[in-house]
């Protein structure tokens, strides 16, 4: 007679071992998971304790109100957690031009930075992110006049047991997607989609020879509307593979928008939409 | 659905016995001792109303008058016979009778003197401690426990209503759903697409529509051999994913096609007159069966009683299962949130058992046991093909976390000789925890 339950534990064990899930490639092995961030910890507090968020934020002195942080406060899938972050302050004459995400609790805390422009309408962009641990995400928003404001959110990562997966090979920079509102009316912001399959390899984790693979990530993404950038965004390992971006545009006429990924390898990909505006 | 859950059978080997032994979930606590005759309830030692007739609710009400015969329980659920979504693919799959998944509740009222009343719960006050029901009756408590499972989140997902569920059904709650499921498949034509649409985390049972698409291909593969199963996926990951994807290729060939998150498989828009659906990067779908595995949410009642928060689920204090909102509402099963524990019927039974135990020990004054939680999620991919995921859970750092190195997958590499024991497991769990949580057979 076998003895299954011997086999069920050494396959976990394996199959641990050689995921390619974000969290493992982060270096969560051996961690239990939800432990490692005291639960007491002040959500205010997080951007304060956070260096690569202190050098963005420099002298000034953030708002809170205005800037809003949308996570799940349970992630049973820390390799894809889904995050929006949005600026809803009244900012007349002025416009957000960068927002920061940090994960403290990652081994790279930088998550992304997205660089907007007057064309952006909205200031609200959606991504999903690899937490490694529970811990807390913070944001901060720079407008240009110089506003600031930051604020952090708590995130429970579980890993379920229903939910352990094996290996995936991805071909990088294949199957760009882009979703493009049909029609604009002029200065109204239409929401854009974008996805594209990349593997956002951390360079923090080990291939089934026990050899470190290679960082490799799409580092860059940017949108132009008639030759002038329109939003750029910064990626860094722990936004997930196959990057997601949603955002938003508000052009001001009808024109070409040119979607361009640059990984660290120096390819690229491309994609074109005509915009209509009415 | 999937089959969640394995008592403690003895063809499993060493490890698990060992494991089991040593944290075995609700089972180390005094509950499960020998079975008190029914002293039929006096209620002197306290009030308990439970809301929901499934394996949480059937659960907490019986192991509360196995642990103290002179508590008044009340047991609320509409429905006499109960079915059960673990073994709800069987039925899908032909390999099983909606009889044979059916439950009710005279061993509960019969056996262990749990009054059980037919009607629905309207509305709780928290503050007064009592229960509003359908039938006019109010009833008062001392503790309420409710396992009200989930409700769908109508609209959440574009053009998913109820209307639509009636053309597109979700059969995510086993009964008329899943036989206007089951006559759908039967009338399809062959070489015709049956279309699941998977949901985001969290939602009832995580294996569970990999396990449908299983058994909807098994039976599509003895009677209309030229039809697909297409699953479209809000997630890139999924429950027991390697095991299910070697299992299809083995046993279906390339007529299981699952497109997951990163291939465009979210579906952003269901079109149920047209059996259409549009992903959220513009490919549209055309099914000839289209079944909606939709956004969930805690059952209604929960929302009623104030213990749901921002994500529609219940938080709760993992010792006890209470509401971590309002005093003297304990909250299990799917409504819960308990992760890493999944959605299963496994878990509301174990969970069902802490709340039990903790809610005994409160009334007499005593302090909440430390409780320990298994589960084990059993699919079948074919009739003779079973796959599991176990875990044993404890709480650390006052929250629930699965113990290092306990459960674990199937092996990928199993014999199919493994295979057919597994399947034969699912069984004896399934027959196992409708006896613990009904007294029944099916």
């Amino acid at each position: 007679m076998p003895h299954p339950v011997h086999q069920l534990t050494l396959s976990r064990r394996r199959l641990l071992r050689t995921s390619a899930g974000g969290l493992l490639g982060l270096g969560l092995l051996g961690a239990a998971p939800g432990l490692l961030f005291s639960p007491t910890a002040l959500a205010s507090d997080a951007w304060q304790r956070l260096d690569a968020a202190q050098q963005v934020i420099g002298d000034a002195t953030p708002e809170s109100n205005g800037l809003s942080l949308d996570l799940p406060h349970v992630s049973e899938d820390g390799s894809a957690v889904a995050l929006t972050v949005g600026v809803e302050a009244d900012l007349d004459d002025d416009y957000v031009e960068s927002i920061h995400l940090f994960a403290s609790g990652n081994p790279n805390p930088e998550i992304a930075v997205f660089h907007l422009t007057p064309l952006a309408g909205k200031p609200e962009v959606s991504t999903r992110v690899r937490l490694n641990e529970t811990q807390q995400v913070v944001a901060v928003a720079r407008s240009a006049e110089g506003r600031v404001w930051a604020t952090s959110r708590e995130v429970r990562i579980t890993v379920s047991g229903c939910l352990m997966r094996g290996d995936d090979v991805q071909e990088s920079l294949s199957n760009p997607r882009v979703s493009v509102p049909d029609s604009f009316s002029a200065g109204r912001p239409g929401e854009f989609r974008t996805l594209i399959t990349h593997p956002m390899e951390t360079g923090l984790r080990e291939g089934d020879d026990g050899e470190t693979l290679p960082r490799h990530i799409i580092e860059r993404f940017t949108v132009s509307v008639d030759g002038d950038t329109a939003f750029e965004a910064e990626l860094h390992q722990s936004v997930s593979a196959n990057p997601y971006l949603r955002f938003h545009l508000a052009p001001q006429a009808s024109g070409e928008a040119v979607f361009e990924w640059h990984d660290d390898t120096g390819d690229s990909a491309r994609e074109t939409r005509e915009l209509n505006v009415s | 659905m999937s089959v969640n859950s394995k008592p403690f059978q003895s063809r499993l080997g060493v490890s698990r016995r060992q494991v089991l032994k040593g944290l075995g979930a609700a089972s180390s606590l005094p509950l499960i001792g020998g079975f008190a005759a029914p002293a039929f309830a006096t209620g002197s030692d306290g009030r308990v109303v439970v809301i929901g007739g499934g394996f949480g609710g059937a659960t907490a009400a019986k192991y509360l008058k196995r642990a103290n015969p002179n508590l008044s329980v009340t047991l609320v659920e509409p429905a006499r016979t109960f079915y059960t979504c673990p073994f709800s693919n069987l039925f899908l799959g032909g390999l099983r009778e909606m009889s044979k998944i059916a439950h009710g509740y005279d061993e509960l009222r019969d056996r262990y003197g749990v009054e059980v009343v037919h009607t629905m719960a309207q509305d709780i006050d928290p503050d007064g401690h009592s229960v509003s029901l359908a039938n006019g009756d109010t009833l008062h408590y001392d503790k309420l426990v409710l396992s009200p499972g989930i409700d769908i989140r109508w609209n959440a997902l574009e053009g998913y209503d109820e209307a639509a569920a009636e053309l597109a059904p979700h059969a995510w709650k086993a009964g008329p759903q899943t036989e206007l499921l089951k006559r759908q498949i039967e009338d399809m034509d062959d070489g015709g697409t049956f279309v699941l649409v998977a949901p985001e985390n969290p939602f009832r049972c995580p294996p569970g529509p990999y396990e449908r698409a299983s058994m909807v291909a098994h039976y599509l593969a003895q009677h209309k051999p030229s039809s697909k199963v297409l699953i479209l996926d809000a997630k890139d990951n999924f429950s027991k994913q390697g095991l299910f994807t070697g299992g299809w290729e083995q046993l279906y060939g390339d007529s299981i096609e699952w497109v997951g998150l990163s291939g465009d498989g979210r579906v952003t828009r269901v079109d149920a007159e047209n059996l259409e659906v549009e992903t959220e990067f513009g490919t549209v779908h055309r099914a000839d069966v289209l079944n909606v595995v939709p956004p969930q949410k805690a059952g209604w009642i929960a929302e009623r009683a104030g213990v749901t928060d921002a994500s529609g689920w219940v938080p709760v204090k993992p010792e006890s299962f209470e509401s971590q909102q309002v005093a003297d509402i304990y909250v299990v099963g799917d409504a819960s949130v308990a992760a890493p524990m999944p959605k299963s019927g496994f878990c509301a039974n174990a969970q069902a058992k802490v709340a039990a135990a903790a809610i005994v020990a409160a009334l007499r004054g005593d302090s909440t046991p430390e409780p320990y939680w298994s589960n084990t999620c059993y699919s079948l991919i074919g009739p003779e093909y079973g796959i599991s995921v176990a875990g044993v859970y404890r709480i650390q750092d006052g929250v629930i976390a699965e113990v290092e190195g306990s459960g674990g997958l199937s092996p990928s590499d199993a014999s199919a000789e493994i295979r057919q024991m597994e399947a034969e497991y699912a069984v004896g769990w399934y027959n196992a925890i409708c006896q613990d949580t009904w007294g029944t057979e099916a």
